[in-house]
């Protein structure tokens, strides 16, 4: 069981969210660099290697840290671009590098040992031996923990580890397990592990039909909406599609993670921070989930509970869906 | 194209004020304002990348005409041109123009307004997000795009916003009037 407070970690896709998430109450945001060493590489999204120093200026002012995720692949033969990432990340005085890929993390471990290591989920670690060798061969100091355990297994987990777990509380689910996803470069020819974009918006379209508004990727119709009805970005893991006569959500239902009633739990499994999810979300978004996140985290830490959350953080669910995951496993 | 039946419009009263040709002058204007705004803050403009060199058809539907602009810094241009010229830009955007206002001060959000389709965008989806992202880390002020600064910039940013929350309520309360029964 964690002994201190929770941390709570924030998204920041740009410096002016970044500093609506500080305000609104983060512990600690999250960002990268605005090219492919990010699992979030969307246009106009991150920061300069300049923005990320007056970032963390702002947020080291007032008491939060800040966190870069340097988290997809390393191109074969092409480990450079990353590497000059987490030197650029260490420079401006980043408190940690959230990274994935094994070349990486020995670039951070051997050359900037002031700055801590922490595992992405990108890399998906949810076994104590999984995890212990990337704590023995780079010192990792967190492991962000893939969105597949229940409550019950983080307890286990956190028992067999020596390693703080951060959990995602809120945002975007993915149905496979992180870090091993290629479905988007099958239509696309780009994946968020090696380019840092799922579902690239120079292939997504709107194209509007007779009574119908068809969402595409590459060209693929991902999902069909009807006159006034809410629409979505077409991923290829949340598309409707027909299979033995019946048109459905295939994969998985279009619904975000919402375990703001579980914090407690997850305080009790001994997870160290909660992190929210929506780097590509604006300011609003940022800034209302926080300030709810931050109440519930508060009042969880004095005792209480965190009920209110789901009622204030309906409207900002994809789809108005939310969903415990896999933190609570009802199918088994 | 949908756009939402209960979405806040310009009040008649304040359309009539702005028939087609008094937009004209609005392009030499804005395109002053936008290379003004370059000139101070050039940083703003990179996170456009390769997109400020496209061309954005903004279309406000209570309006009786709309914009071409091309966001390139100090070479951007703002035109007031007709609603059938939409074919030629890159990509454009449809919705009532206090909408499309709040999106600029970020009043309102942008993914929830396109989402619930109250705006809608067709064309090219990135040169969207880059625009979206833009303007959402710019944190624009009206005084910023005045070029005003100090005490003054404050009494114009009170002026005009106060003023666009007045036209706001008003057409607030004129969807009221007109949306249907639950």
């Amino acid at each position: 069981m964690t002994s201190g407070r929770m941390e709570l970690v924030c998204p920041a896709g740009t410096p002016a969210t970044l500093r609506a998430a500080v305000q609104a109450g983060a512990d600690a945001v999250y960002c990268g660099f605005r090219d492919e060493t990010n699992a979030r590489n969307f246009p106009g999204l991150n920061f300069s290697a300049e923005e990320l120093a007056e970032g963390v200026r702002f947020a080291h002012d007032h008491g939060s840290k800040v966190l870069v995720a340097i988290n997809t692949f390393a191109r074969v033969n092409d480990v450079g671009l990353w590497k000059k990432a987490a030197d650029t990340a260490a420079e401006c005085g980043a408190n940690a590098i959230i990274a994935a890929d094994i070349a990486v993390l020995d670039h951070v471990a051997k050359n900037h040992k002031q700055v801590r290591l922490h595992l992405s989920v990108q890399a998906a670690a949810a076994t104590p031996e999984a995890i212990g060798f990337y704590a023995t061969s780079f010192g990792i100091r967190r492991v962000v923990l893939p969105r597949v355990l229940s409550v019950q297994e983080i307890a286990a987990l956190n028992r067999a580890i020596e390693v703080e777990t951060e959990a995602f509380v809120f945002g975007g689910l993915c149905v496979m397990i992180e870090g091993r996803c290629y479905l988007s470069s099958y239509a696309t020819g780009k994946s968020p592990n090696l380019n840092g974009v799922c579902s690239p918006p120079e292939m997504v379209s709107y194209d509007d039909e007779p009574n119908s508004t068809a969402a595409r990727l590459s060209g693929f119709t991902i999902d069909r909406y009807e006159p006034g009805e809410p629409v979505g970005y077409p991923t290829l893991c949340k598309g409707k599609f027909k299979a033995g006569g019946k048109t459905s959500y295939l994969f998985e239902d279009p619904v975000s993670l919402n375990a703001g009633g579980m914090i407690a739990g997850l305080k009790a499994a001994g997870v160290t921070a909660l992190k929210i999810e929506g780097r590509q979300r604006g300011k609003g978004y940022v800034t209302e989930v926080v300030r709810a996140f931050r109440k519930a985290v508060d009042a969880v830490e004095q005792g209480g509970d965190a009920i209110e959350i789901d009622r204030i953080l309906a409207g900002q669910s994809e789809g108005s869906r939310q969903t415990a995951g896999a933190y609570s496993k009802k199918w088994r | 194209m949908v756009t939402g039946n209960t979405e806040p419009r310009l009040p008649a009263v304040v359309r009539h004020l702005f028939p087609a040709f008094a937009g004209l002058p609005l392009g030499p204007l804005l395109t002053l304002s936008l290379r003004s705004l370059a000139g101070r803050q050039p940083r703003l403009f990179d996170r456009l990348g390769e997109h400020r060199t496209a061309c954005y058809f903004i279309d406000p539907i209570d309006l009786a005409f709309a914009f071409t602009v091309v966001p390139d810094a100090e070479r951007s241009i703002v035109r007031v041109v007709r609603k059938s010229e939409a074919a030629t830009s890159s990509v454009q955007i449809r919705g009532p123009i206090l909408t499309l206002l709040s999106l600029l001060d970020g009043t309102l959000d942008g993914d929830a307004l396109f989402f619930s389709r109250i705006i809608s965008i067709s064309g090219r989806t990135e040169a969207v997000l880059a625009l979206r992202n833009t303007i959402e880390d710019a944190e624009l002020r009206p005084a910023d795009l005045l070029g005003l600064r100090g005490a003054l910039a404050r009494l114009v940013d009170t002026g005009i916003l106060g003023a666009l929350g007045v036209v706001r309520q008003m057409a607030d309360r004129n969807s009221r009037d007109k949306a249907p029964e639950a």
